[in-house]
């Protein structure tokens, strides 16, 4: 038995197969393989050379297996899968050379032996390659070398880490999912849409709930839904897609049809934003917002009381200055304004308390009465008689009425009933039923009092209980002196006093 | 001896005390006051058959707004200005040109506006 080395100096020819075998070739050259059982390369049957070239030659990494046990030739893209296995690898028998994959290997040498072929794709393996275990995919193809015979003599790998696509794969996977998962839980709605048509691609949770549960996958904007065309919304996503500038809106009124229901206004917050491609051409625009119907509602009705309240503040003034104005027109001096003044604003500030209480929807008419009489009542507490069925006055009646009272009652403190120790008043009202409406009387009647001259018809109190309360609340009013003293009539119709909206 | 017959001015106002203010108003300016009408329905009456030269008109009776009286004083080709307690904000169509006295006001506003109104 000679040595190869001895071979390669004798034989010129020997070693030609390998050609310009690389590093690999050189390799196979030096090393002595009548110490594996392939033997000396002179004695190589010719399947044998001709594979090792054909291995040798190619750019992809290509190990061959030879014989029963598997002896190990191949190339040099393989040597750098190989890591430092390399180059001790080279002529080992495929079961030790990588015996951590015994089992995976003595497979395929069964199968390729048998003539058969074995196709990986992503085939996880975990290799010792560079001293330490390590998780590592392959795609790996194998086939059968046949002898001159026809008989399998090896078994040819061609061997293609994907290591580094498959991880990069599972972190974009991850990835996606992370995204997917912050599309689905976003708490403002987000929708994908493709092309010039705007079809919808993606829609979250949140953005189906505004457009109530509709199916719009695949479908264009404009079909999806209809009633948005005429708002202006599909030519501002042309404009979109046309200029590449993203559009933001505030607080945007849209009309919404859902199906089964009404046609319903939200106001949105949303930026449509254009998505390019490599060539800078918009290919989508992502649509993303949040629904703030309730925040704008919210400032429609704060700006409504602000002008409301505005509004009332007016007209208290308003009433204010008729109070001030026509005491002082009537007035016999100073000290005598100041105080009428005092009380009437006072009254109408009751009387406010009164319905703000009640947050200026109306107001019990015995609360009205009791409330207006309080300060003129005695020590005793039984000035005043009051009786009446529950009626409830509308805003308007309770100032009027709480005004009128209040006239009556110091009418009665200087000239009537209330002048002296022994008279009191009597204040009842009745409600007589009807078909169309009801009648609504209320009588002021002093008992008691000194003998009265008429009043001046043209006092504020007067006028106020003669023409306008009657006016304002659509009746008639009058003033009898009887023998006992005043009596007042208000007569009209439960319709009237109950009317509840405030005026100006 | 010939008396010239006081100018009639139609007063619709909804609130008691400022009707008897603008009343007055008017009374010391002069004109003879028709009304106050309170509430629409009344007003609506007098602005169609009253004998009246001008009007003073508050905006929103007891919730209703007073622009149909507004609208038969204009067919009749009678002069009129608002009085509000919202100013010049809520006017109607058609009326954004019509006067609007701000609430409260006092009888030389009353006048200056009334005459800017009558030509």
């Amino acid at each position: 038995m000679s040595l190869g080395l001895s071979e390669s100096r004798n034989g010129e020819d020997g070693f030609a197969f390998l050609g310009n075998g690389g590093e690999m070739g050189a390799l196979i050259r030096d090393r002595d393989w009548a110490l594996t059982p392939l033997g000396p390369v002179s004695e190589w049957p010719g399947c044998l050379k001709t594979a090792t070239s054909l291995l040798l030659q190619s750019p992809v990494p290509i190990v061959m297996l030879w014989g029963e046990q598997g002896v190990m030739i191949y190339n040099d893209a393989y040597s750098v899968f190989a890591g430092k296995r390399h180059p001790h690898l080279l002529g080992s028998n495929v079961r030790e050379g990588w015996a951590e994959v015994a089992d995976f290997n003595d497979n395929v040498m069964k199968v390729g032996l048998a003539g058969g072929t074995l196709a990986y794709r992503d085939q996880e393996l975990t290799l010792h390659r560079k001293g330490y275990p390590e998780q590592v995919w392959m795609d790996l193809d194998y086939s059968p070398v046949l002898d001159e015979s026809g008989k399998p003599a090896g078994v040819i790998a061609i061997v293609v880490e994907t290591t580094e696509r498959v991880l990069a794969d599972r972190r974009n996977a991850a990835e996606h999912e992370r995204l997917q998962q912050l599309f689905e839980q976003a708490p403002s709605f987000m929708a994908m849409l493709q092309g010039s048509q705007h079809r919808f691609e993606l829609v979250n949770p949140e953005y189906r709930k505004l457009i109530g549960e509709r199916d719009v996958l695949g479908k264009p904007v404009g079909e999806a839904l209809p009633e948005i065309t005429s708002q202006g919304f599909v030519e501002l996503l042309d404009k979109v897609f046309e200029t590449g500038q993203a559009v933001n809106r505030t607080a945007e009124k849209v009309l919404l049809q859902k199906p089964g229901e009404g046609v319903e206004e939200r106001y949105l917050d949303f930026v449509y934003q254009p998505i390019k491609n490599d060539d800078g051409d918009v290919t989508h625009i992502f649509v993303q917002g949040s629904d703030v119907t309730l925040r704008v509602r919210a400032e429609n009705h704060q700006r409504l009381l602000v002008n409301e309240l505005n509004h009332r503040v007016k007209n208290t003034l308003a009433s204010v200055q008729s109070i001030a104005t026509q005491t002082l027109r009537g007035a016999n001096s100073v000290e005598e304004a100041s105080g009428a003044i005092s009380a009437r604003i006072l009254a109408l500030s009751a009387a406010h308390n009164i319905l703000t209480n009640e947050n200026w929807d109306g107001a019990d008419l015995a609360v009205i009465v009791t409330s207006s009489l309080e300060a003129f009542d005695g020590l005793d507490g039984n000035r005043f008689r009051i009786r009446g069925p529950h009626v409830r006055l509308g805003p308007r009646a309770a100032l009027s009425m709480s005004l009128a009272l209040h006239e009556l009652a110091t009418n009665a403190v200087k000239y009537g009933a209330l002048s002296n120790e022994a008279g009191f008043v009597t204040i009842d009202w009745s409600v007589i039923r009807k078909a169309d409406s009801s009648a609504f009387t209320l009588r002021w009647c002093e008992t008691g009092g000194p003998p009265m001259p008429a009043s001046d018809r043209k006092g504020f109190g007067s006028r106020l209980i003669l023409r306008v309360l009657p006016m304002e609340l659509g009746g008639t009013a009058q003033v009898n002196y009887g023998p006992d003293g005043l009596i007042f009539t208000l007569e009209t119709t439960m319709q009237a006093i109950e009317e509840s909206v405030p005026g100006d | 001896m010939i008396e010239q017959a006081k100018k009639r001015v139609l007063l619709v106002e909804d609130e008691a005390l400022v009707a008897m203010l603008v009343e007055d108003y008017l009374t010391d300016l002069g004109f003879d006051v028709v009304g106050p009408a309170m509430r629409l329905e009344p007003g609506l009456l007098l602005a169609q058959t009253a004998d009246i030269d001008f009007a003073v008109l508050d905006i929103n009776l007891a919730g209703k707004q007073s622009f149909p009286i507004a609208e038969i004083l204009r067919q009749r080709g009678i002069l009129f200005l608002f009085a509000s307690g919202y100013g010049t904000a809520g006017l109607a169509e058609g009326f954004e040109q019509v006067r609007v006295l701000q609430k409260p006001f006092d009888r030389n506003d009353l006048e200056k506006a009334m005459q800017q109104v009558v030509p």
